[in-house]
């Protein structure tokens, strides 16, 4: 990594902790091509080892987020039964290291690549009923007032609209070319819209295979929270459900255990019935929305903003995946 | 007989997955030059069929406008000749047809024809096989293992 990183971290580091630091390493982590994340290993000066994760905004990114979104998100559920990072600091400047960014402590485990099958055995029913009731926690748990405030400030009724027109702009800012497939499901969505939620949950907005962190048979840390939004738990559900996490199969979403006790533990765990309906419309809107973030990769990498080759996966694989799901739920439903 | 370009990416694939990227310490290179290999695989895999591939995708629209709408013939008849065609210009036409499509697809939607709507899906699908590269996703991760 740079040495300008390097050297501008180390400075603000040690200013912000009062302590003199040396770097024992800063690494980038691939993938993930929202914001640039680096796993830093530090000592301090009675040499007492930091680990810590970096996340800085990117000039380029797949889809615009505020730092401060992620980090009040990430505030929301500290010290919470949802396991997330301890935060240490955020900024929306360019003044400390050149971009926005946030800081927060690493936490022990590892992620998956959600595209690869079986990754998680043979822990997949105990990381199964703790991805599916950590979700339930997320629903129900009670926001507090200021953050409340924060998020719903921005956000329109009904929930479903206010998502559902967001990223039905940004297909049609991004889109290369026409996809009869995804005008159709789109046009389904709006003409079969689903009921209001009486529930209003901080929903998580990535939610999903890859995005967790695991130690053998345990969930240690939720990651990923830069798309965090005040709406329907039904969103994130329908997220963490489609196909597209457990793609070679579908049986067992996010390839943990089967869709019909992952909804089980999520409704005890949340203490809401389902609405069967309501959730479909979810699962089709996923496939919606995930197009929406593969269209906007692919035009980050025709236009040259950003040349990442997740950038081009993204437009390639899972864009083909979600059309594919988006036939299915159409040809289901008619 | 010169080597195909196809063969070309395929080698340049292999060289740069199987040789060039375990030599990189640094592991976010390391996995962004892996990705790479895997995306010129999954090109060259491709490469030989983008034209007739959308020659065939154009002419399955046409018929199927032909039989399911009431589209004048002579609309349609300007994309039936392809024979001298560059990839640009079928693209270009794919793109046409494919609005003609959406447009007559949204108007089966309006109507809620159920019978119609399933023929078209039943199209969209036959493209969507033809066209996609997710299919080759079991193919990448056993270049990666």
């Amino acid at each position: 990594m740079s040495k300008d990183l390097t050297s501008a971290f180390l400075s603000y580091y040690s200013e912000f902790q009062k302590k003199e630091y040396s770097l024992i390493s800063l690494e980038r982590i691939f993938g993930g091509a929202s914001r640039e994340t680096y796993k830093i290993i530090l000592n301090d000066d009675s040499n007492k080892k930091e680990r810590l994760i970096l996340r800085l905004s990117q000039d380029s990114s797949l889809i615009e987020t505020e730092q401060r979104t992620e980090y009040l998100a990430y505030s929301a559920f500290q010290e919470s039964n949802v396991p997330v990072p301890v935060l240490i600091d955020m900024s929306e400047e360019n003044t400390e290291l050149g971009a926005p960014f946030m800081l927060m402590r690493e936490l022990n485990g590892e992620a998956a690549s959600p595209f690869t099958p079986n990754i998680y055995a043979p822990h997949e029913n105990e990381l199964g009923e703790q991805f599916w009731s950590i979700l339930g926690e997320i629903a129900k748990k009670k926001i507090d007032s200021d953050i409340y405030e924060d998020f719903i400030g921005e956000t329109e009724r009904p929930f479903w609209k206010n998502e559902l027109d967001k990223w039905v702009k940004i297909i049609h800012e991004d889109s290369i070319g026409i996809e009869p497939i995804l005008e159709a499901g789109i046009r389904h969505l709006y003409k079969y819209p689903p009921n209001e939620s009486e529930i209003i949950s901080m929903v998580h907005g990535d939610y999903r295979s890859g995005n967790f962190l695991y130690a053998e048979n345990k969930i240690t840390g939720i990651l990923d929270w830069e798309m965090a939004h005040l709406g329907d738990p039904l969103e994130d559900l329908g997220w963490a459900l489609s196909p597209i996490w457990s793609w070679q199969d579908k049986e067992r979403p996010a390839y943990l255990v089967k869709r019909e006790d992952a909804i089980s533990i999520w409704e005890a765990t949340s203490d809401i019935s389902l609405n069967k309906d309501d959730l479909q419309w979810w699962e089709l809107f996923a496939a919606i929305k995930g197009m929406a973030i593969w269209i906007s990769a692919g035009n980050e990498f025709k236009s040259g903003k950003n040349i990442d080759p997740i950038n081009l996966f993204s437009a390639w694989i899972p864009g083909d995946i979600h059309l594919e799901i988006i036939l299915d739920i159409l040809e289901r439903n008619t | 007989m010169k080597p195909d370009i196809n063969i070309a990416l395929l080698n340049a694939a292999q060289e740069i997955i199987n040789r060039f990227s375990p030599l990189i310490e640094d592991e976010y290179e390391r996995s962004r030059l892996g990705s790479w290999g895997a995306l010129i695989l999954i090109s060259a895999m491709k490469f030989n069929d983008a034209s007739s591939s959308l020659k065939k995708e154009n002419g399955d629209i046409v018929k199927w406008l032909k039989n399911h709408t009431k589209l004048r013939k002579e609309e349609l008849e300007k994309f039936e000749s392809c024979e001298d065609k560059n990839l640009d210009q079928l693209e270009q036409d794919n793109q046409n047809l494919r609005e003609i499509l959406d447009k007559q697809i949204q108007e089966i939607q309006v109507k809620e024809d159920n019978v119609l709507f399933r023929e078209g899906i039943y199209l969209m699908r036959s493209m969507h096989q033809r066209r996609k590269v997710s299919d080759l996703i079991g193919m990448l991760q056993q270049q990666e293992s």
